[in-house]
């Protein structure tokens, strides 16, 4: 069992829905796609690598063989998968501080859902709906969302500075190379070990 | 189409785990057994798989219950969840998992129903499309970059905060001649390595999980 992986968390949950909820939470998930900044809290969040939800009717699991039995539910099913960085408390509290309407919007078509505020609460069903991973592999262990990020900017900026002060003269290249300083100097942080937290 | 953001393809595949009651150990540990022993760094088969930037593996023993008054129902088969995150197009991503990483391929998916094997590349892809399971919403943070330019841009961070530190106070004119050859080095350098060193990693990062 192994959910984290360098900077990385990797959550797995399962929440049961009845069916004729689940056209609903399509649609909801539709506009989210639809509609660009809707998704503006999600991205300003800015600790997720990449996230997912997917919709599994009682009907969809697959089934390979004839001797595979059928699965015989009651409810469709929500998946989500996460890959954040920092801790499982600092993601619900996260989630649950700046995300709490869109989270409602997303979960209260599950059963037993208890809103995402008060966050103990929200704790506890996600406790309980959770299951933990066998195997995570991450690319860049050492590095959150926001140093890839950083990083990039890094890279476009160096690649234009290089192109365009090849020819400067010494006293042009030190006032150029000041500037291009200041621009990087917030995206400069170094990569390495995540906190310990709880 | 939700299984894709920008360049990124959020792939999901639920593949049912053979069930043999006759055997000690079940198909299902026999996986876990596996994973648990398998690298999660450089060395890892997903590094192989260079266009990988997250992938999971789990075993879903269940559904869960939340409780009364939902009603309690339980799955009939184990499913083994694969879940990944990669540049380009599924069909590119499994041939390259099929003919880089086969012994990994086929060490995990032996034991789940209806797996073909690896002699027929177009029956491996058409079993795990059969497994696959569309995405309803994908998230990514940054989807319009490759995994290559993203360990790249990493590199060059770090290098050019240890140059700028180790030039502070220097001329000009020095600065701008190791500022070439650093840009050379960095041209001439070979492709980072995927997944880190796991040798090199703090107890710290090597928790398992919370």
């Amino acid at each position: 069992m192994t959910n984290i992986n360098g900077k990385a968390y990797a959550m797995n949950a399962i929440t049961p829905m009845k069916p004729w909820k689940t056209p609903i939470l399509k649609l909801v998930f539709f506009l989210l796609g639809a509609i660009k900044p809707l998704q503006k809290d999600l991205k300003n969040l800015s600790f997720i690598h990449f996230a997912r939800w997917v919709v599994i009717g009682r009907h969809q699991f697959p089934r390979l063989s004839g001797q595979q039995p059928s699965e015989e539910l009651q409810y469709d099913y929500l998946l989500f998968f996460s890959n954040f960085n920092g801790t499982w408390n600092q993601y619900i509290d996260a989630f649950s501080a700046v995300l709490s309407k869109g989270l409602d919007l997303i979960w209260r078509w599950s059963e037993k859902y208890p809103g995402s505020r008060p966050v103990t609460g929200f704790k506890r069903y996600i406790s309980l709906v959770q299951f933990d991973t066998d195997y995570y592999y991450n690319v860049y262990p050492r590095a959150a969302t926001n140093d890839v990020k950083a990083a990039l900017r890094v890279q476009d900026a160096l690649n234009e500075f290089a192109r365009t002060s090849q020819s400067l003269s010494p006293a042009d290249f030190e006032t150029a190379w000041l500037e291009f300083l200041v621009r990087i100097q917030p995206d400069l942080g170094s990569t390495g070990v995540a906190p310990i937290g709880t | 189409m939700a299984n894709q953001s920008g360049q990124v393809y959020g792939l999901t595949i639920l593949s049912p785990i053979l069930e043999d009651n006759r055997l000690d150990i079940g198909h299902s540990m026999e996986i876990r057994w596996y994973l648990g022993h398998l690298p999660r760094d450089r060395n890892s088969p997903f590094a192989k798989i260079s266009s990988t930037y997250l992938a999971r593996l789990v075993v879903m023993d269940d559904v869960v219950y939340v409780g009364a008054p939902a009603c309690e129902e339980h799955l009939k088969s184990r499913y083994l969840v694969f879940e990944t995150n990669f540049d380009g197009d599924l069909d590119t991503y499994l041939t390259t998992m099929a003919r880089e990483t086969p012994e990994f391929v086929d060490s995990v998916w032996k034991h789940c129903v209806g797996y073909p094997g690896l002699s027929d590349l177009s029956a491996f892809i058409a079993y795990m499309k059969k497994c696959q399971i569309e995405t309803t919403f994908f998230f990514a943070d940054v989807n319009n970059r490759t995994v290559q330019k993203s360990l790249e841009a990493l590199r060059t961070q770090s290098a050019l905060a240890h140059f700028i530190e180790r030039h502070q106070g220097k001329s000009a004119a020095e600065i701008q001649r190791k500022f070439g050859a650093l840009l050379h080095a960095m041209a001439s350098a070979p492709p980072p390595v995927p997944g880190g060193d796991e040798s090199q990693r703090t107890p710290q990062e090597n928790r398992p999980h919370e």
